[in-house]
């Protein structure tokens, strides 16, 4: 274990002295900095004032004054206008930022009350004047002749009332009626799930991308012919366990500098309190998930690095297991439309897309499936070890092999000697 | 030079059906270099990677006399592989503290040498270069500094000439026998035969796998390398086939050499040359050892017994 930390040294203290190493760490924030700032700057946060004329002929247009003022309409002005319908909407469609709702006796028996808007009115205008349609509902009620009780329970509706099982516990009466529920931010702040997540999936994002570093390594070693050298001092487990060690280490620093910059930056722009969601004990489970992660590809990188000298002359084989990190990407999909469903839980049972799939869903379920997870991370955690044992084999032959990339074939023959 | 530093007993190595390493025994001694030869796919590279546990033979067995338990004592041991070559994109004193460090070598005792033998092979002031920027014998040098820079017990160099001017091969040439006097078992593989028999004290002649000679330089040259005697003169072929003694001969225009006989006392031969051969230029010596190695490369020397090839061990 002392000469696999001492290659780790090395392999950390060599790639923070790369020149691109420090580069893409401070480029990679600094791009999605850019994405993030640059639209905003761009776009126009200044909604400009809206003029609204009603017709009114059911004399409500104090009440409705009343209810805009009440939601905060700062940017609304409202007029009653007596003009006919022709001549306003000349002056909607002529004049900019003006709009014209139309509540006569007859759009109310019909039930549409039309609203004219000049086409350079902000959309956010068309939500906040929505918040006019229940007290005009109301008043259609009124004018059907229904008493104020039976308007007042119209009006209140009819909704679920949510009772989970974890809430009601071993102690529930029966009789009481128990919904189950996907949990899908089921009225709980969203943050709650979603920055914890987002913290492991940019670092299982980060030290894969890192691990695949791995394979780079281990095939410039082969290519730079040093990898006889090193053996002579350490054994071939000894330094694949150093540059898995190392590579994580590079993993984790990258991480806390694009997080380091990243966090201000969020609660500048959202103001969200990140570290109050962040330091949450879920984010173990997520953590410890996203490092088996990195163990399992980092296992197949630094032993596929040891099987090829050059990557522009990979062949198909290689390419396919290069690519292996992104097959969650096919899962993305059925997930955040279920994260319980079918595909989801398959997704979480296969080793290679298990870290991703099981941070993606626990980012998204507000009620964790622990048997799952357990289940799930026991096959990834076997997964890991037989991958770890499998890439030691194929590292001890494969670095010592010079001139020529392996074949699937030879790999095999690897495996069983 | 009797202290037994290295002894490789009898081992035995098969790749799929094919066995390339039968019986092979030899022993490396403190302070001596012993040069471990054969033509290409002989096995010398697959004996030292047994020697450095790089892999393992399938019976037999490799005994570091200073070296307590059965692990291999790496930090003891310099290796210079065939197959060589460092970190393009590190700076040459980077490497060499690093490689120091996998072999537990004190790093300020480990800076120290690196800066006297980059001065020594004219590298002063390449400490702070990268790797990528050295030309190839430069590379080549600083390798060699790696394989050294922690005082190794045994050195094992497998072909260190390779790609190297005569220039610095004279320098390693020295550095080498400078570290074999001071103390430092050296087994050294090579196919410059001429660089061998300049350096070597015993060496270990192998093909095909198996020992062919082994033992002492002047013990194989007395009991391998007859003389031959080179004759620069106008003379007709028949001439030279009544001379005694001759096992066979080789004629190049004016130029003939005569292969002699095992045990021919020489001064009587040069006595019965025919008075009618014309002689410019006359020269008696032992075949070298670049001529055994032919030889053997080619199969002639495949004639050579195992057991005779036992000289001395």
């Amino acid at each position: 274990m002392r000469n696999a930390m001492k290659v780790a040294r090395w392999e950390l203290k060599r790639n923070l002295k790369n020149k691109s190493f420090i580069i893409g760490l401070f480029l990679t924030p600094a791009i999605l900095a850019l994405f993030l700032i640059v639209p905003s700057l761009f776009s126009d946060d200044e909604v400009e004032d809206v003029h609204l004329f009603i017709t009114d002929e059911l004399n409500i247009f104090d009440t409705l004054t009343d209810i805009a003022e009440g939601e905060g309409w700062e940017n609304v002005t409202i007029e009653e206008t007596n003009l006919d319908h022709d001549s306003m909407l000349d002056v909607v469609f002529r004049e900019s930022q003006t709009a014209y709702l139309e509540i006569t006796e007859k759009h109310m028996d019909e039930g549409s009350i039309p609203l004219y808007i000049n086409e350079d009115v902000d959309d956010s205008f068309t939500f906040q004047v929505r918040s006019l349609e229940d007290p005009i509902n109301l008043i259609q009620l009124e004018r059907l002749g229904l008493t104020q009780e039976e308007i007042e329970t119209i009006a209140s509706g009819v909704s679920f009332d949510m009772t989970y099982e974890e809430d009601v516990g071993a102690s529930t009466n029966e009789g009481e009626v128990i919904i189950e529920s996907d949990g899908l931010f089921s009225g709980d702040d969203p943050l709650k799930r979603a920055v914890p997540g987002a913290f492991a999936g940019i670092i299982l994002f980060s030290i894969v991308m890192s691990g695949m570093m791995i394979f780079q390594s281990a095939s410039q070693e082969k290519k730079d012919k040093i990898a006889e050298i090193i053996l002579s001092s350490l054994s071939p487990g000894e330094l694949m366990q150093g540059k898995i060690i190392g590579y994580f280490a590079l993993g984790l620093i990258q991480v806390f500098v694009w997080i380091g910059l990243a966090i201000p930056l969020v609660m500048w722009k959202f103001d969200i309190a990140i570290f109050e969601y962040l330091f949450v004990p879920e984010l173990i489970i997520l953590l410890a998930i996203a490092v088996l992660g990195y163990l399992l590809f980092a296992a197949l990188f630094v032993g596929l690095g040891a099987t090829m000298e050059d990557v522009s002359t990979s062949g198909n084989f290689q390419g396919m297991v290069l690519m292996l990190p992104f097959l969650p990407l096919i899962f993305l999909g059925p997930i955040l439309s279920n994260p319980s469903g079918l595909i989801a839980q398959i997704g979480s049972y296969i080793p290679f897309t298990s870290p991703a799939v099981l941070i993606i869903r626990l980012t998204l379920l507000d009620v964790w499936p622990w048997v799952e997870i357990a289940l799930a991370s026991g096959i990834l955690l076997v997964s890991v070890w037989i991958f770890m044992k499998l890439a030691g084999k194929v590292f001890q032959v494969g670095i010592l092999m010079y001139g020529k990339n392996a074949t699937p074939r030879e790999i095999w023959r690897w495996l069983w000697m | 030079m009797n202290d037994v530093m290295l002894s490789v007993k009898n081992i035995n190595k098969t790749f799929k059906t094919k066995q390339v390493l039968h019986d092979v025994s030899f022993d490396v001694h403190k302070g001596e270099i012993m040069a471990i030869l054969g033509p290409n796919g002989a096995g010398k590279s697959t004996t030292i990677r047994n020697i450095m546990g790089i892999m393992y033979p399938d019976d037999g067995s490799i005994i570091f006399h200073n070296s307590a338990g059965a692990q291999i004592p790496r930090n003891k041991i310099g290796y210079l592989p065939e197959e060589r070559g460092l970190y393009k994109n590190v700076k040459v004193m980077d490497i060499l503290l690093y490689l120091a460090d996998l072999k537990d070598y004190p790093l300020d005792r480990a800076k120290e040498r690196a800066l006297l033998y980059l001065k020594k092979f004219d590298l002063e002031g390449k400490e702070n270069v990268a790797v990528e920027e050295l030309s190839k014998g430069m590379s080549q040098k600083v390798q060699f500094i790696a394989s050294i820079i922690h005082e190794p017990e045994l050195l094992i160099l497998d072909e260190p000439f390779s790609g190297l001017d005569p220039v610095s091969q004279d320098v390693f040439k020295q550095e080498i026998r400078a570290i074999a006097d001071a103390g430092t078992a050296i087994l050294l593989s090579s196919h410059q035969m001429n660089l061998v028999e300049e350096m070597c004290d015993r060496l270990f002649l192998m093909n095909q796998g198996q020992r062919v000679i082994y033992g002492t330089l002047d013990e194989v040259k007395t009991a391998y390398a007859n003389f031959k005697c080179t004759i620069h003169g106008t003379n007709e072929r028949s001439l030279y086939e009544q001379i005694d003694h001759v096992e066979r001969m080789e004629i190049l225009d004016d130029v003939a050499t005569l292969y002699l006989e095992k045990n021919v006392h020489v001064s009587s031969w040069l006595r019965q040359l025919p008075e009618t051969l014309d002689i410019r230029e006359l020269v008696i010596d032992r075949i070298s050892l670049h001529e055994i190695f032919i030889d053997i490369a080619t199969n002639k020397g495949q004639t050579i017994d195992s057991e005779e090839g036992d000289i001395h061990a």
